[in-house]
């Protein structure tokens, strides 16, 4: 496996358009990597990336904004980490939220994430939310 | 990457949905209006054969808790089949292959259904 610097960044709009570009750029980031499919630690972020990339794109762009969500992937060292900035409302309150039980057919996201990362970071920025996702490969 | 769902009937009266694509959150409606239609004709035997699923997610995985709710809500019952190492590591991080035993392929599932 090849180990130079990665980066990767794009903005977009849509759900549609970003949730394939976040994906597209975990592609791009296994072509330069040599990694394939089955790399599980990447699968895991990748998992987690789908997660924080889905909510951030269905709540971060409440009604009448113009601004994008901003999205940069990285990888040195044997370190993937992905920050998005979007700006929706403040998500402190949900960072907590726990697995829910087996009928519940939403609310898993962030419980996934969190468990499928080395950190999940979260910060309240002014009047938006930057996310930042870390793992170890 | 819209999700795309195709359904065919066996000899046996079983229906087998096949999604291709990402069940992600905008591939999940798509999912769920499969399965509505199905109950909508009786009680129906499903198997959902994940081998085209590239990717799940908790919006993608709530269309399939959806969907056996509907299905053994109408007293059918619902089976998947052939999901990848991904969608098994979902399954299992949120202890859903509990609610979900799975087979390794439709050939299985239909198997004694």
């Amino acid at each position: 496996m090849r180990s130079q610097p990665f980066e990767f960044r794009a903005s977009f709009i849509d759900l549609e358009e970003g949730l394939d570009v976040l994906h597209q750029s975990m592609e791009r980031l296994r072509s330069a990597t040599g990694r394939t499919l089955e790399d599980r630690p990447l699968m895991l972020f990748e998992t987690a990336l789908g997660e924080i990339g889905s909510n951030v794109l269905t709540h971060g762009r409440p009604p009448g904004t113009e601004k994008p969500v901003d999205y940069v992937l990285r990888f040195d060292a044997g370190v993937v980490e992905a920050s998005l900035t979007d700006s929706g409302a403040p998500a402190h309150e949900h960072l907590a939220r726990e697995m829910p039980t087996h009928d519940s057919e939403q609310g898993r996201g962030l419980a996934m994430a969190r468990s499928l990362l080395d950190e999940l970071g979260y910060r309240r920025d002014g009047e938006v939310n930057r996310w930042r996702l870390v793992k170890r490969l | 990457m819209a999700l795309d769902v195709q359904t065919r009937q066996t000899e046996g009266g079983i229906s087998v949905v096949v999604p291709t694509g990402r069940l992600d959150v905008a591939g999940a409606p798509a999912l769920k209006d499969a399965i509505g239609e199905l109950v909508k004709n009786g009680p129906p035997r499903v198997v959902i054969d994940m081998e085209g699923i590239s990717f799940v997610d908790s919006t993608g995985l709530g269309s399939v808790i959806s969907a056996l709710k509907q299905v053994r809500g109408s007293q059918g019952d619902l089976r998947l089949a052939a999901p990848n190492q991904q969608v098994r590591v979902v399954l299992e991080l949120t202890t859903l292959d509990r609610v979900f035993p799975y087979y390794a392929t439709v050939e299985e599932a239909l198997t004694g259904f």
